[in-house]
């Protein structure tokens, strides 16, 4: 069966000339249906423009994305916007601050003619009750929101476009610990239930270790290491993630030793 | 929107901007009634009271022609209000929707945009106004039109500055993502973020507004007798100080309170709305 | 022995347009010498404006309400003027805030900047002299090219570099106490952890108290004598960071442990539920002194 989503020798350089900044360089994988693929690096190394060119805010330099066996055109179909969505760190400055919640779920639904024009509230207060929130709160403006209400918020509007790929750019890194746990419960859930495929963007390993079936190292733009979960925690092939792995902050001895056996002495 | 109007009435500086506001308004709507004088308005001649300083009949004095100050400052505050108000519903409109394509589209229309702003910015206001009223006939509409070419720009800078930012933010991405159209991106997600600053400028603005018709009509320009006008009132008693101070006193203290009031009420709209750019 | 910081039941209150809001419920906290001291918690739980409180700069807010006992080596805090509060500032109290970068100047040198903070003990010390100390300092911080940093604008140096300038500016005048808020958050995992690690070794060896503020429990268990864990402005748990990392007494503390995903993995956390439990009495660990 063919991937859901194909990468192929994709590369983005922003600028020309000397000042050129080559954010992602020749990177190829695969995200196949119902899978999570956790995409792993420091800031700057071209995590989120992955995200965009997948998304089509912008094209890529070079290569080829594949969606469904087909390759995606720069100027995208309703049907290609609507079964790639986005949910982003910031869960405050995703929501409009001058929009009322429901309008802002509501949006996707009235550009891609979900449901019946009729029917679409409805539909808008299912999706705030699927990510655990009563359906009145459609009426509420999100400064009336915590940070992880907001980011429910944000993975509703997702949801009610009903995609098939959903693009979590760092989704739990401006939450708090507890809120993060519930929030990736929920996604964990929701990508079971509805058998959706994520590209998982996060700098968070120990989040990466206990959601992700793959791992995507990332480097300056370059795709340092790919494998499975399992793989990439059990054997770290390349230094750069036993670095990174090193450098996670643990809470129990047992975590500290596979951590030190996995760093295998490198300098943190 | 009542949290706004409470908090404006519990601070006394704002309570007093509303109150000098609301008198303002009260008396230019309510004219007719409050004025002792209602056809002083006009040219009417009272040879028997003129040049007279305040007195019980006349509480301001009277102007040359023997008319009651007081009523003609009365009228003269509709002129005033009506000038500020047609020039900002005007001018507010022109800048956003420029301000707005301009800072989210970028590129070309931006640049067009933006120079041809840069441009109207750069001539003073006020000797954009006087070259337009010296190829216009001085006549009230004329007068709006020329502050009105004067004033947008403002507007036009002001929403494309927050534009600009706010293009910057996760949901406008958000929207974008999901396919919305420039359309409803500028107007239905951008322009209500922009809109607690315009709301604070307009007010801000009404006062210098009705200062620069004054200045217009001081020099002249701007509204024409018998219309009973502020700055013309001002300019034509100033002939006659000190000796008939009542002729320059009043009419410039109506210009004082109505655009005292103004900015009163918009400095604290700008903190309540917290539109500080 | 006498505590480096005692905060003894501290309250704050703020007045706002729409009333009066309780931050902190009487937050009691000591650090004795040469301790490092953890004070973890969720964001918006009273971290940031307790520091704030202890380096005088909350008192000068006109909306701001403040009552508690503060006490700096035995001296009472609140009995020194606002200029004398001031003049503890980078001189016997030093801070570090989450982004190194910002919180230099970006338009005076590395140089001219430590000349600065070290002026601030010997008043008019000579930029020569000034250089040399400040090239000393880098060293200690394993920043071995101190001639190039110490010319270079903030911006032309990478954050983890900053991070070490900071470090190092925040110890050149041997503070009796050093509050870190949230260090190196702002910075990559691989950076924060060095930059965490080399702080740690130096404080040490200089014997410097530090208040350690952070969400991140790892983070603290990594670099604290002793934890403090606050829950909306009330200290829920507190004793030796072992002690509380082997068994947390308190339904909040247990909860945040239990929220933090394992790298041994085991799948998304599971956090249990029962807010109502997180208001229960402080939980205190005998041991370390406490
Ligand atoms: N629109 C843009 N124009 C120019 N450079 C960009 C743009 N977007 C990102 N970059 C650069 O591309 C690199 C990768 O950025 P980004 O994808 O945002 O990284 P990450 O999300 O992993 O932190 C960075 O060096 C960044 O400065
Ligand atoms: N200057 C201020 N004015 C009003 N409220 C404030 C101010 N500073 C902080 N607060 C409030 O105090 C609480 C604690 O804030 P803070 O100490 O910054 O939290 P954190 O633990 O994340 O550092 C928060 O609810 C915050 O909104
Ligand atoms: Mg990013
Ligand atoms: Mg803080």
């Amino acid at each position: 069966m063919t991937p859901l989503l194909s990468l192929r020798h994709v590369s983005k350089t922003f600028g020309s000339g000397p000042r050129a900044v080559r954010a992602v360089r020749d990177v190829s994988f695969d995200v196949s249906r119902g899978e999570c693929l956790a995409v792993v690096g420091e800031s700057g190394s071209g995590k989120t423009t992955l995200a965009n060119m997948i998304l089509g805010v912008f094209g890529q330099s070079s290569g080829e994305i594949r969606f469904d066996g087909r390759a995606l055109p720069s100027r995208r179909t309703l049907e290609h916007r609507s079964a790639i969505q986005l949910v982003q760190q910031n869960p405050l400055s995703s929501l409009n601050p001058k929009r009322s919640v429901g309008a802002s779920i509501r949006l996707g639904l009235d550009v891609f003619g979900i449901g019946r024009r009729s029917d679409r509230w409805r539909l808008v207060e299912n999706a705030l009750e699927e990510v655990g929130l009563p359906g009145d709160f459609r009426r509420r403006a999100p400064a009336a929101l915590s940070g992880g209400q907001c980011q429910r918020v944000a993975i509703a509007r997702a949801l009610a476009c009903q995609p098939r790929l959903v693009i979590l750019d760092e989704p739990t890194s401006a939450l708090d610990v507890l809120v993060q746990a519930r929030v990736l419960r929920l996604l964990d859930g929701l990508r079971r239930t509805k058998g959706l495929s994520y590209v998982f963007i996060t700098h968070d390993l120990s989040v990466v270790r206990n959601v992700a079936d793959r791992v995507a190292v990332f480097r300056s733009g370059e795709l340092v290491e790919c494998a499975e979960t399992g793989a990439i925690f059990e054997n770290p092939r390349a230094d750069y993630t036993r670095r990174l792995i090193g450098a996670v902050p643990v809470i129990t001895d047992h975590e500290l030793k596979l951590r030190e056996s996995l760093s295998g002495g490198l300098p943190a | 929107m009542r949290r706004t109007t409470v908090i404006l009435l519990r601070n006394p500086l704002s309570m007093l901007g509303v109150v000098l506001v609301a008198a303002v308004v009260i008396s230019a709507a309510l004219a007719d009634y409050i004025a002792p004088f209602p056809e002083h308005r006009g040219a009417v001649v009272d040879f028997v009271h003129f040049n007279q300083g305040p007195t019980a009949r006349n509480v301001m004095g009277t102007d040359l022609v023997g008319r009651d100050l007081f009523s003609r400052i009365l009228y003269a505050f509709r002129i005033s209000l009506l000038l500020g108000v047609v020039v900002l519903a005007i001018a507010t409109p022109i800048g956003t929707f420029v301000g707005l394509l301009a800072g989210y589209l970028g590129g070309r229309a931006e640049f067009a945009l933006m120079r041809l702003t840069d441009v109207f910015l750069s001539i003073p206001p006020l000797v954009l106004a006087i070259a337009m009223m010296g190829v216009l006939e001085p006549t009230l509409l004329n007068a709006m039109l020329a502050v009105t070419a004067m004033w947008w720009p403002w507007y036009a800078r002001l929403v494309y500055n927050i534009t600009r930012s706010e293009r910057e933010e996760g949901y406008v991405l958000a929207a974008e993502v999901i396919g919305a159209s420039t359309l409803h991106v500028t107007f239905r997600e951008i322009l209500p973020n922009c809109l607690p600053a315009i709301i604070t400028k307009m007010t801000l603005d009404m006062g210098f507004v009705i200062i620069i018709a004054s200045s217009l009509s001081f020099l002249g320009l701007g509204v024409q007798p018998p219309t009973p006008d502020l700055g013309s009132m001002v300019a034509e008693g100033a002939r006659y100080l000190p000796d008939s101070w009542w002729l320059t006193v009043f009419p410039g203290l109506a210009i004082l309170v109505a655009v005292f009031g103004f900015n009163l009420i918009g400095d604290a709209l700008r903190e309540i709305l917290g539109a500080d750019q | 022995m006498s505590a480096v910081l005692e905060i003894r039941d501290l309250h704050l209150r703020f007045r706002g347009h729409s009333g009066v809001s309780e931050v902190l419920h009487g937050v009691s906290l000591d650090i004795r010498a040469g301790e490092r001291v953890a004070l973890v918690g969720e964001s918006g739980s009273g971290k940031s404006v307790t520091a704030r409180i202890v380096l005088g700069l909350l008192q000068e807010l006109p909306y701001a309400e403040v009552s508690g006992g503060l006490f700096l080596e035995g001296a009472d805090l609140n009995r020194l003027s606002r200029r004398q509060w001031q003049g503890l500032r980078g001189t016997s109290i030093s801070m570090i805030f989450q982004d190194p970068t910002s919180s230099l100047n970006p338009v005076f040198t590395i140089g001219a900047q430590f000349a600065e903070v070290l002026r601030r003990r010997d008043p008019g010390l000579p930029r020569g002299a000034a250089d040399e100390r400040a090239g000393a300092l880098l060293r200690s911080v394993s920043i071995h090219d101190h001639a190039r940093v110490l010319d270079a604008y903030p911006f032309q140096l990478s954050g983890g570099m900053n991070q070490r300038v900071v470090i190092a500016m925040a110890l050149a005048n041997h503070p009796s106490l050093l509050i870190a808020d949230e260090p190196g958050t702002a910075l990559d995992v691989t950076v924060q952890a060095q930059t965490l690690k080399l702080m740690h070794d130096l404080v040490e060896r200089s014997g410097t108290a530090v208040l350690f503020i952070s969400h991140n429990l790892g983070v603290v268990r990594e670099f604290a004598d002793r934890v403090f864990v606050i829950y909306r402005g009330r200290i829920v748990e507190r004793g030796p960071t072992a002690a509380i990392f082997e068994a947390p007494g308190h339904a909040y503390t247990r909860a945040l442990m239990a929220a933090v995903p394992r790298i041994t993995g085991g799948g998304p956390p599971e956090p249990n539920d029962g807010e109502t439990a997180f208001l229960d009495p402080m939980v205190v660990h005998e041991g370390g002194g406490a």
